[in-house]
């Protein structure tokens, strides 16, 4: 199986340790769900994966690009989508995309292609020429989610990415993300809604004190929590694992 | 704040100068040190300069008199509109920049409360731009026999009420004629204008193209000196309330506190309204779309992206329009010189040009390089970080080149040698600004624009070092002395040297900075 991102022995410390000696592995074409409490290290594990933040060690390769080394190479293959929206508020969406294609080096025409398909499955098409500035959160998040996917990326990371969205948006966004799985690329996606990790994870990690302290499938999960949580929900192995953890 | 009693109008107050002090305390943590020493330094020559006052006016007193009628009627005409400047554009920050009018108006306060508090804080920073150095001139002064010169604190205390009560009035009216979306644009650039007004007032008779050298004030106390000038009716107030007189000093209070209390208390419901329709107001349609097609490649999208994004940048747009304004009257003098003058009495006014050439590219690449609104989503993208840096210079110089089109293009009409070497020396000005803007970048906000010198000092130093320095050089080299030229180039390629950095440690520096 080809392997979307291997990180091995990751570790970063701030004021304290953030990441320690962390290992994961996330398959081409899964959707895996980072599950941790606040503090955990997801955002900055993610974020070093992303190449923003310089590990202290460790090696992270994606798609078998080693991002330390070659950290364009890697780039090209990913997009990252963080909770707060990276966007610009005195540009129009479409003049964001354009940005955003530029900088993935995308040829115009396919972009501006992209850009208005885009725009138009996420429900911006009235809003393309309009800047940003007046926009809700959620508008702002579907915005900088097509900027995400402008470059049609292998890998994709989103922290929190339902965060600020109403019912309909979520469940669109919920199905665009499935559609790209689908259609073979990787999602990895951090949240705080375990339902959500629940309902669309192929894999799910746990994460806390910058540890992984379990992986797999739900099934595998349940197995891993033991008798303690017979056959509950993801929340309770969550709550098991972590309080264990703690 | 547990001195006043919560919700109280001082309690409020406290809690607006709190926030007023650490917006101007912003971004200013590393330069503190810097700071703090060049003001101490300024106001320890304002004190000297006060003592020395005090020493020559000891046992004299200031004489009712045509010419001391006209300077201080004159003087206080000044500090009025550059208060008026300050509170117009604090005025229109009011409504769209703090973020907490939603949070005040949903609690029990009235919003005319509100409304006087805030009127109450723009007058105070208004004030304290001209109360301080004030504090310090004249204290030696009344201590040293003239007690009645505290008067002037008072006066400017009016001053800076009326200026508040008249820029909230402006704010309202714009907001009135021309809605929510232009206001604050409007307003920015209405305070550059008034801002400069007294300047280019001043510059008049350049302006109009007379050859006399001495600006209108300077013409005026002279006409007032030798009795050319009949003084209108009430010219002598603002000279006797300074003295102490009490019917003037009382009517300048009352004048000041009315225009004040009647702003504040008649705007209060229309500036909730107002505040209100800024946060549902219609975002603006783009002028143009992002062309007909999208821009191909990283430095061409990223140029295109700059450039939109400075010219819709109201503050940036009225910092710039300053400049040019301050920039004509050189512009004139320059072209009327250049037609009848030889090369070498052009050389002040070239070196002009390029200094003021590299300090607005200085303020531009610190918009394009430091303000960056999204770093993170430069740092995630595959294009190298030169390509980017590339992109943004360019965009931080091409304002520039149009700034500089007339002035140059005029020289080199008249004297081309004279206009290819200003047109050389402000190139090279702007672009020693900017990859000093690059190297010494330091994240920052769009909104801290006018403290961006605070955050480095030593970039600032550097910059104005160097832009002074390659000013001189272009001076020489307008003048015909082109041997001598290369020593301050050589000087300023040194500081450059000296201030270069690496991509590996700009990438160094912004972690650090972020970490801390």
């Amino acid at each position: 199986m080809t392997e979307a991102l291997i990180v091995r022995g990751l570790s970063k410390t701030f004021a304290k340790p953030a990441v320690s000696d962390l290992d994961l592995t996330v398959h081409a074409g899964e959707l895996y769900a980072l599950l941790g409490p606040n503090g955990a290290g997801k955002t900055t594990t993610l974020r070093m994966v992303a190449g923003l933040t310089q590990p202290d060690k460790g090696e992270v390769s994606i798609f078998g690009v080693d991002a330390r080394k070659e950290p364009a190479g890697a780039k090209a293959l990913l997009a990252w989508a963080p909770d707060e929206a990276m966007i610009y508020d005195k540009l129009t969406p479409l003049e964001y995309l354009e940005f955003v294609a530029g900088l993935w080096n995308i040829d115009p025409t396919t972009a501006k292609a992209r850009a208005e398909e885009l725009l138009a499955t996420l429900g911006l098409s009235d809003e393309a020429r309009r800047r940003c500035e007046g926009f809700s959160r959620g508008m702002k998040q579907k915005v900088a989610l097509a900027g995400a996917l402008i470059h049609e990326p292998k890998l994709l990371i989103l922290d929190e990415p339902l965060t600020g969205l109403d019912a309909a948006a979520a469940r669109l966004v919920k199905d665009m993300l499935r559609a790209r799985v689908d259609a073979g690329s990787t999602v990895i996606l951090t949240t705080h809604i375990l339902e959500v990790a629940e309902r669309m994870a192929d894999r799910i990690g746990i994460i806390a004190g910058g540890r992984l302290l379990a992986e797999g499938t739900l099934d595998e999960l349940r197995g891993k929590a033991g008798e303690r949580v017979g056959g509950g929900t993801l929340e309770d192995i969550f709550l098991q694992l972590t309080a264990e953890a703690a | 704040m547990a001195l006043f009693k919560p919700a109280s109008t001082p309690w409020l107050l406290a809690h607006e100068l709190r926030l007023t002090w650490r917006g101007a305390m912003a971004g200013r943590k590393r330069g503190a040190v810097g700071s703090i020493i060049a003001f101490s330094v300024l106001g320890v020559m304002i004190l000297i300069g006060g003592v020395f006052l005090a020493l020559g006016m000891r046992g004299h007193e200031v004489p009712v008199q045509p010419l001391s009628i006209t300077i201080a009627a004159l003087a206080l005409a000044v500090i009025l509109t550059l208060m008026l400047s300050t509170a117009l554009a604090g005025a229109a920050d009011a409504l769209y920049v703090r973020g907490d009018l939603d949070l005040l108006f949903s609690s029990p306060l009235s919003p005319r409360k509100v409304l006087f508090v805030r009127a109450l804080g723009l007058a105070v920073s208004a004030l304290l731009w001209f109360l301080v150095p004030a504090v310090l001139l004249l204290t030696p002064s009344i201590v040293l026999g003239h007690p009645a010169w505290a008067s002037v604190f008072v006066v400017l205390i009016a001053a800076a009420l009326a200026a508040a009560g008249v820029g909230l009035l402006l704010a309202m009216a714009l907001f009135a004629l021309i809605g929510p979306r232009r206001t604050r644009t409007v307003a920015q650039v209405m305070a550059a204008l008034i801002g400069a007004a007294f300047f280019l007032a001043s510059q008049y008779r350049n302006l109009m193209g007379e050859k006399a050298s001495e600006s209108l004030f300077a013409r005026i106390a002279l006409d007032a000196k030798e009795g050319r000038i009949t003084l209108p009716p009430l010219a002598d107030l603002p000279l006797r309330a300074a003295l102490g007189q009490p019917l003037p000093l009382l009517a300048l209070v009352a004048i000041g506190a009315g225009i004040f209390l009647l702003s504040a208390w008649t705007l209060g419901r229309r500036f909730a309204d107002a505040a209100a329709a800024t946060q549902g107001a219609e975002t603006r349609k783009a002028a143009k779309g992002p062309g007909r097609a999208f821009a191909a490649g990283a430095f061409r999208a990223t140029l295109r992206k700059e450039l939109r994004l400075m010219g819709r940048d109201a503050a940036l747009l009225s910092q710039v329009l300053l400049r040019v304004l301050y920039m004509l009257p050189l512009a004139l003098v320059l072209a009327r010189n250049a037609a009848e003058q030889p090369a070498w009495m052009l050389a002040g006014g070239a070196a002009g040009v390029a200094f003021l050439a590299g300090q607005v590219a200085g303020s531009l690449i610190w918009i394009t390089v430091s303000a960056e609104d999204t770093p993170d989503l430069l740092a995630l993208s595959p294009t190298p970080v030169s390509v980017l840096n590339r992109a943004k210079l360019a965009a931080a110089l091409i304002p520039v080149g149009l700034l500089l089109v007339v002035p140059v293009a005029v020289m080199a009409w008249f004297q081309p040698m004279a206009g290819f070497w200003t047109a050389v020396g402000s190139g090279l000005t702007a672009w020693a600004a900017g990859m000093i803007g690059i190297w010494r970048q330091k994240p920052g906000k769009r909104a801290d624009f006018r403290r961006r010198r605070a955050s480095s000092f030593l970039a600032a130093l550097g910059e104005l070092a160097v832009t002074m320095l390659l000013g001189a050089a272009t001076a020489l080299a307008v003048a015909g002395w082109l041997a001598w030229a290369p020593l301050p180039l050589i000087v300023a390629g040194a500081l450059m040297m000296a201030l270069r950095r690496t991509e590996e440690q700009i990438a160094a520096a912004l972690r650090a900075a972020a970490v801390s």
